[in-house]
């Protein structure tokens, strides 16, 4: 093995223990936060507390083509619970709770993502 | 280093066709196998194989007509249309970044350039999601992208190593 590859063999493994450290101390901390937004085609489509949850629902996101999304929220949580996609890879990421990362429907342009609620003002629009 | 070899028209052409409905089969087959980890954009990428080695036997730029017809064909036999921008903008930086391994590195580092292209590949995807999506958000996924390109690029570096040495007589005249 040359200098060369040495060198971009270990800038490689550097960028790898990198962000394997950061994905580790993700899910050794707390993760925060209580607002849900949900987005569709980068529009804010809903803002949810979702500390004041009190009952579960569900509603659905339409887009082009009869893409659907149906975003289901519970006290404390949400998801993707079905969508026309083909992988479901939004679907099986199931529920999330805290900011870590957020829920992405790549084919239809859905984000469902959890940012902290402190300072939030009630007046935020939905 | 081997870089890109005068070869006759109907030569080239049927090493391109070949390799081009290849990877086509490799991205169709690999379609159908689900992914254990639910993050967007993680795959195995099997296809990438055949554009490592394309980028070494044929040259970088009969690689890039390859990967853009196998992307292109795959988006339209998967019917997932939208796949195409993600495919396309990590395809293209994969090969950006192949581009430039290729004249840093040799025939025999293929098992390297595959995981560090697999990476840009990853990058290129988010960053397509990101402008798409209009959110930066989708970034918080790449720490995961990263170490999943590495594995799943070593991988198919060394599947693609392996073919390199066993074709290597054939591709020559």
């Amino acid at each position: 093995m040359n200098k060369r590859t040495a060198l971009l063999a270990a800038l490689l493994a550097g960028a790898v223990l990198l962000c394997a450290g950061v994905i580790w101390r993700q899910h050794s901390g707390p993760g925060g936060g209580v607002l849900a937004r949900v987005y569709q085609r980068g529009e804010l489509m809903e803002e949810i507390r979702l500390d004041r949850v009190q009952e579960p629902y569900s509603f659905p996101l339409t887009g082009e083509g009869g893409a659907e999304n149906v975003v289901e929220v519970e006290p404390g949580r949400i998801r993707i619970v079905s969508a026309t996609c083909p992988d479901q890879v939004c679907v099986r990421q199931g529920w999330i709770s805290d900011s870590t990362v957020p829920v992405v429907c790549l084919p239809n342009q859905v984000i469902v993502e959890i940012v902290g609620g402190e300072g939030f003002a009630d007046t935020a629009a939905g | 280093m081997r870089t890109q070899r005068p070869a006759d028209g109907a030569r080239r052409i049927t090493q391109m066709a070949l390799l081009t409905a290849i990877a086509l089969t490799i991205f169709m087959a690999e379609a159908q196998i689900p992914v254990p980890i639910p993050i967007p954009g993680i795959k195995l990428g099997l296809a990438n194989i055949v554009t490592v080695y394309a980028v070494f036997a044929l040259g970088p730029g009969d690689a890039l007509l390859i990967l853009v017809a196998r992307v292109f064909l795959g988006a339209v036999f998967s019917g997932q249309m939208m796949t195409l921008f993600y495919s396309l903008g990590g395809g293209l930086l994969c090969w950006l970044v192949l581009l430039l391994l290729s004249r840093l590195l040799t025939w025999k580092q293929i098992w390297l350039c595959s995981p560090i292209s697999a990476v840009f590949h990853n990058l290129g995807q988010l960053l397509v999601a990101a402008a798409l999506l209009g959110s930066w958000t989708v970034l918080a996924y790449l720490p995961y992208l990263v170490v999943a390109g590495a594995a799943s690029g070593l991988f198919t570096g060394l599947c693609a190593q392996l073919l390199a040495g066993r074709l290597k007589g054939l591709g020559r005249r």
